[in-house]
């Protein structure tokens, strides 16, 4: 299994062990700030593979700028800001959110973001296993880079 | 009593001083608030130059790549307030300019068909026909649930049409005018340029928004 696949495993391995409809993982271009979702289990097309957000805009975006988890409940009525300025979650009609960012050489550029078309959040077991998962992604980045 | 020519007016002008400022704000950031950080950036990568302590050096050099994105977010965002394309190439160059930022940003393809030669338009057309196809685009992008829309410009000799069509879910449009300020936005924009805003949409079979303009001599080449 190459590193690619790897991260596609992780991926499909999150989405099979909680209660969500979508995995993807975003990252920050080797060169120049832009960030592009690169991995999706649970897609409901392809529009993730063109989507790609500013550093600091979008959930990725904002979860690589402020390294911080961001999470989105019952979308698009409690947001800051328009509902496109989640161009994900309009891509994948997501109603809730749960975003993580993963770390390369000590600084975020990297985000796991786990939603659901349902406005069901996911459990705090969950969002821990989510963030193991990211650490785990972390040691996997290096051939991305 | 002229009621209803005087609210025309009121909105005409909203709209225009609207669109004056959103100018302005993008002009000052572009040529003020941008050539001021370049500055700033240029006089800090000189300041890297003569530091000798590393550590030092290091935190200068991040400061500069920090000033360094925040540029390029000043120039994105001016650009994206008002697009210079428009001003200085047309409504065409200016709608693919924008066509390939939408698809970079909501993953949605969109196919341009273009028939006729483009007629210089003045100032107020462009701007408010530019408006009026990106209110449509963010429609699809919120609404539509589709990867690929279809968008054509038609220019004759006395008019020019515009299609932005897609086969999304589409919607009930008596429902859609009712509840919706951007629609109804989009119709009183193109009435004050003397055009006109269609919309035909079947739930499930999707939408298509036309945009008419008449062209005739008296277009301002502003």
């Amino acid at each position: 299994m190459n590193r690619s696949e790897e991260i596609a495993h992780v991926c499909e391995s999150i989405l099979a062990n909680i209660t969500a409809d979508f995995v993807g993982l975003a990252l920050q271009n080797r060169e120049g700030p832009d960030v592009r979702w690169h991995y999706a289990a649970g897609n409901s097309n392809e529009k993730y593979k063109r989507i790609s957000v500013r550093y600091g805009k979008g959930i990725a975006g904002k979860v690589i700028s402020t390294g911080s988890p961001i999470t989105i409940n019952n979308f698009p009525e409690d947001i800051q800001g328009k509902p496109l300025e989640y161009p994900i979650m309009l891509a994948e009609k997501l109603l809730y959110a749960y975003a993580v960012p993963i770390h390369y050489k000590g600084a975020p550029k990297g985000v796991i973001l786990v939603g659901s078309r349902t406005n069901d959040p996911i459990t705090d077991s969950e969002q821990k296993m989510i963030k193991q998962a990211a650490s785990t992604m972390e040691g996997m980045l290096d051939s991305l880079f | 009593m002229e009621t209803q020519p005087l609210k025309n007016n009121i909105s005409s002008y909203i709209i225009q001083s609207q669109e004056d400022e959103i100018k302005r704000i993008a002009l000052e950031l572009h040529e003020g608030v941008g050539q001021t950080l370049y500055s700033l950036f240029t006089g800090l990568k000189f300041i890297e130059t003569t530091v000798e302590q590393e550590a030092l050096k290091g935190y200068v050099s991040d400061m500069g790549e920090l000033l360094e994105k925040t540029i390029q977010e000043i120039r994105l965002l001016a650009v994206e307030l008002h697009p210079p394309t428009l001003t200085t190439l047309g409504l065409l160059p200016a709608v693919k300019s924008y066509l390939k930022l939408y698809t970079s940003t909501y993953g949605i393809e969109v196919d341009i068909d273009i028939t006729g030669e483009e007629v210089c338009l003045n100032q107020s057309e462009r701007i408010t026909l530019f408006r009026v196809c990106q209110e449509a685009l963010a429609n699809i992008a919120r609404y539509a649930d589709i990867v690929r829309a279809v968008m054509s410009f038609s220019w004759k000799e006395n008019d020019l049409t515009i299609m932005i069509k897609d086969n999304g879910k589409g919607f009930d449009i008596e429902k859609g005018w009712e509840k919706s300020t951007g629609l109804a936005a989009m119709r009183e924009r193109m009435l004050f340029i003397g055009g006109d805003c269609q919309l035909s949409s079947k739930v499930g079979e999707g939408t298509v928004v036309r945009l008419s303009l008449p062209l005739n001599d008296t277009t301002d080449k502003k």
